[in-house]
Parts: structure tokens; C-alpha cells; sequence
């Protein structure tokens, strides 16, 4: 058929609109192109929400295991920290309790041969094993041999600590707590 | 109101002509729905429906007057037209005739719808709805004037039965305005300076003589039913006896009344009538166009 255009005498309505031009077309286009760049966003948003939480999951799962296990080692360590104080207590100890022969001899080697030592006790302190109580009793000395024991056993890094010395008759009763001197 | 606007501007639909918008052919207006051409006579009335695909189906005619035969096929056409859209060709109360400089312009058309009066001047009558067509060559012109109260009558009559019309039309100027066309824009070169052109629908005839290129004479006359040949033949008959011997005569027709149709060819034939008509010619011309 040809271009011809028929003719019309309808009674024209008032509520008519005329067509928009095509270029306008770009409007309900970048609409949809919109809405899916929206719907995929979202849908990738979705999923990374999911996964998120899926992660958070196992997270707090890993959590809870980790927890339980610093808890176990933490019980472990307290444990094992008393047994070191415990160790270090004891190693203090030994570390103080050093041989008390060579007090005994230093002193016998400071008496003179006509002084005769009629009771000698060193006794260890339970608290601080590094201190002991020295008891003498010397007979027939004097002050002079009380001078030479504390000499001889300053030699042995040894000092008296509150010495008390009495004298009855030929007999001197001589008390003091030694000491160790830290070198 | 504004919620209908952002649909149609969502699914395209403000982008597509409005249904009964003149200024766009019928089958670009509807495509992919079907729609219902009628053919309103004095005494008859036919008509034709167009499927989705722009093919003609079903269609039929019954006599009587058409407010009596509306509401009695009301049924059978609104499930013929998508919407209830129609073409309406009034073939009944009107007159063409030939004038001279009438105003012509790309919104000719549309003005001739909405203001009559601007285009026609004083030959413009308040009761009555006009079709123009102009002589492409001269400032000739057809002037087609169908009475208001017909035009109105049938239209409240659609609404009635639940149908719009998209378009209403004369059948006869309709193929007058087509034969035109087709014979001095798609055959510019075989126009001859002298012609007659008969057209012929449901009982409608015109006749336009050309002489020496340019329309002289009209003649037309509206309802006289499909058993008038002899009274076609009578307005028709004096009006070529005035054209040069050998001039061409064409004849054009609605394209389904075969009788009337060879009848009258029987006539022309002998003046060296051509026929242009095709079959269902009404309906593609008003279904189409």
C-alpha cells in the first residue's frame, strides 16, 4: 500500500497526549539499566552478607576453641609457675646452705694449743640458710682467741652478727650469728 | 493520573501514537492488536476484523439501521477489537464537492479536525464534519461534508456498546482520496490530462472529471443502497459523455459487492473503463492507511 494517510473526522478528545519523541526513550532505558545494576549490586551485596556471616560462624567457633584451649594452657602455667617458685625457693636454699666443716676447722685452727674448745654448735637457720648460730665454749682462753675465731672465719667471708660473749671462770661462752658476706 | 503516565513511560506505551491520534496510519497505531473496521450505510451495514498479525479475518454484513444492528453484534465485535478500537467509515449523508484555493499546509489536516472554520473560511458549515483532498498539481480541492448529528449519533452508538472509535471516515472519499493518490504520487508519470474517476461503496458513487489537468466537474451522492446501478449509471453516464473521445476511465470500488461492480464495468468497459479495484479495497484502505 502507499503512503497515503486516510482521513478522519472523529470528535476529537480532549485527554489525548502527544507521543514523546524516541531520544526520550533513553529514560525508561537507563531506568532498567538501573534497576539491574541495582538488583546486581544487591544480589552481590546478599551474597557477600552471607558469606559474612557463614565466616562469623566459624569464627566464633574458632573463638570458642581457642578460648578453651588459652584457658587449658593458662591452668597449665599456673601450675607450672608455682612449681617454680617452689624450684626457686629451693635453689635460694641450697644456694645458702654451703658446708659448715670449714667454719668448724677455721675455728679449732684459730685456737691456740693450750686453749681447748669445750663445745662447738653451729646450727642452720631454717629461714635463711646462709646465717648460722655459732656456740662456742673456749676453756682457758681470753678475749685474744675470741679476736682469732672471728678473724679466721672473716677469712672464710664470714661476719658476726650480735655477738654476745660471757666469761666464767677459765671459761668463755661466746654466741653469734654468722653471716655470709656476698662477694 | 500521574501513576498512568510513569507506566506508559515504562513499558514504552508513551512512545507509540495514542489510538485515535489521525496523524499516524491505522496498522502502525495497532499493531499487534486486533481491531474492527465497519462500513455504516443507510440500510446496511458490514464489516471486517483485523487479527494481530494485520491480516483480515472474520467479518460479515447485516441490514437494517446501524443503532439497530449495534447492540445486537456488540458481542461478537468488542471480541474483535483489542480495547474496543474501530475504524468507522460513515458511507451514508454526505456530500463531496470541488472548491478551489483552499488553504493547504502540514497541519492542514489537523486543523481541519479541531477548527474547521480556519481552514474553510465561510463555506464552513456548523453542522457538519469535513475530509479534504487537494489536487497535488492545481489548487483544486474535494471537500467532503458529513452531517455532524450522523457522525455523532454513530459514535454515541459505539460507546454504548463498549466500542471506541479510533477513526471515522467516509468510504467513498476514503477510496476517492486512495485512487488519487495512487495515480498522480505512485504513478505520477501515467497521469493523463484527462480522466474520470468513478468511485463506488456499498451504495455511494462519485465521479471527478479531469480535463486538460485540472478537476472540472464532481458529482456524488450518498445512500442509495447496493441494488442502484441504474440510478450510479444515471449521475455517472452524463458526466463522462463530457470527456474528450479515448480519454481513460477508472473505476474503483469497495471491492466486495462483485454485482454492482461488474455491472457497472459492463458500462464502462465500452468507454475503455480500467478497473482499479482489489478485493477488500475499503478495508485496506481504511484498515491500513
Amino acid at each position: 500500500m502507499s503512503d497515503y494517510l486516510c482521513h478522519d473526522f472523529k470528535t476529537p478528545r480532549n485527554d489525548t497526549s502527544r507521543r514523546l519523541p524516541d531520544s526520550f526513550k533513553a529514560i525508561p532505558a537507563l531506568f532498567y539499566l538501573a534497576l539491574v545494576v541495582t538488583a546486581y549490586f544487591m544480589t552481590m551485596d546478599w551474597r557477600a552478607y552471607k558469606k559474612a556471616e557463614q565466616d562469623k560462624i566459624q569464627a566464633e567457633a574458632s573463638k570458642g576453641q581457642h578460648e578453651t584451649k588459652t584457658k587449658d594452657l593458662q591452668t597449665e602455667k599456673v601450675g607450672l609457675d608455682a612449681e617454680t617458685a617452689k624450684a626457686e625457693i629451693l635453689a635460694k636454699w641450697m644456694e645458702g646452705a654451703r658446708n659448715v666443716q670449714p667454719i668448724s676447722v677455721a675455728i679449732a685452727r684459730a685456737m691456740p694449743t693450750e686453749v681447748r674448745l669445750s663445745d662447738l654448735s653451729l646450727e642452720r637457720s631454717d629461714q635463711v640458710p646462709a646465717n648460722l648460730a655459732l656456740s662456742v665454749r673456749i676453756n682457758g682462753g681470753s678475749l685474744r682467741e675470741v679476736g682469732l675465731m672471728e678473724s679466721g672465719l672473716s677469712r672464710l667471708q664470714y661476719r658476726s652478727y650480735a655477738p654476745q660473749q660471757s666469761k666464767e671462770g677459765d671459761v668463755i661462752q661466746y654466741r653469734s650469728t654468722l653471716i655470709r658476706a656476698e662477694q | 493520573m500521574l501513576w498512568d503516565e510513569l507506566k506508559s513511560l515504562l513499558n514504552f506505551s508513551a512512545f507509540k501514537a495514542e489510538a485515535d491520534d489521525a496523524s499516524v496510519p491505522w496498522n502502525k497505531r495497532f499493531e499487534g492488536r486486533k481491531t474492527l473496521l465497519l462500513n455504516v450505510g443507510r440500510s446496511q451495514t458490514s464489516w471486517r476484523s483485523v487479527n494481530k498479525r494485520g491480516v483480515f479475518d472474520d467479518g460479515g454484513v447485516m441490514d437494517g439501521d446501524f443503532s439497530d444492528i449495534a447492540p445486537q453484534r456488540a458481542n461478537e465485535w468488542r471480541m474483535l477489537a483489542d480495547g474496543g478500537w474501530c475504524v468507522v467509515s460513515v458511507n451514508n449523508r454526505f456530500i463531496i464537492s470541488l472548491e478551489v484555493n483552499m488553504m493547504r499546509g502540514e497541519n492542514c489536516t489537523s486543523l481541519l479536525q479541531t477548527n474547521p472554520r480556519a481552514v474553510l473560511g465561510p463555506k464552513y458549515d456548523r453542522g457538519k464534519r469535513y475530509g479534504i483532498c487537494h489536487h497535488p498539481d492545481t489548487s483544486s480541492s474535494m471537500l467532503l461534508a458529513c452531517e455532524e448529528s450522523l457522525v455523532k449519533v454513530t459514535e454515541d452508538v459505539l460507546k454504548t456498546i463498549g466500542l471506541r472509535p479510533g477513526r471515522v471516515c467516509c468510504g467513498l472519499f476514503a477510496l476517492t482520496e486512495h485512487a488519487i493518490h495512487e495515480m498522480y504520487v505512485t504513478k505520477r508519470l501515467n497521469t493523463a490530462a484527462n480522466f474520470a474517476l468513478v468511485s463506488a461503496c456499498e451504495g455511494s458513487v462519485a465521479i471527478v472529471i479531469q480535463q486538460d489537468g485540472q478537476w472540472k466537474e464532481l458529482r456524488s451522492r450518498s445512500g442509495m443502497g447496493p441494488d442502484s446501478v441504474e440510478t450510479s449509471l444515471q449521475i455517472i453516464t452524463p458526466l463522462l459523455q463530457k470527456l474528450p473521445q479515448g480519454s481513460p476511465i477508472y473505476f474503483i470500488s469497495d471491492g466486495q459487492d462483485v454485482k454492482f461492480r461488474t455491472e457497472v464495468m459492463s458500462v464502462l468497459e465500452k468507454m475503455g473503463g480500467q478497473d482499479l479495484t482489489e478485493e477488500d479495497l475499503l478495508w485496506k484502505v481504511i484498515g491500513t492507511n
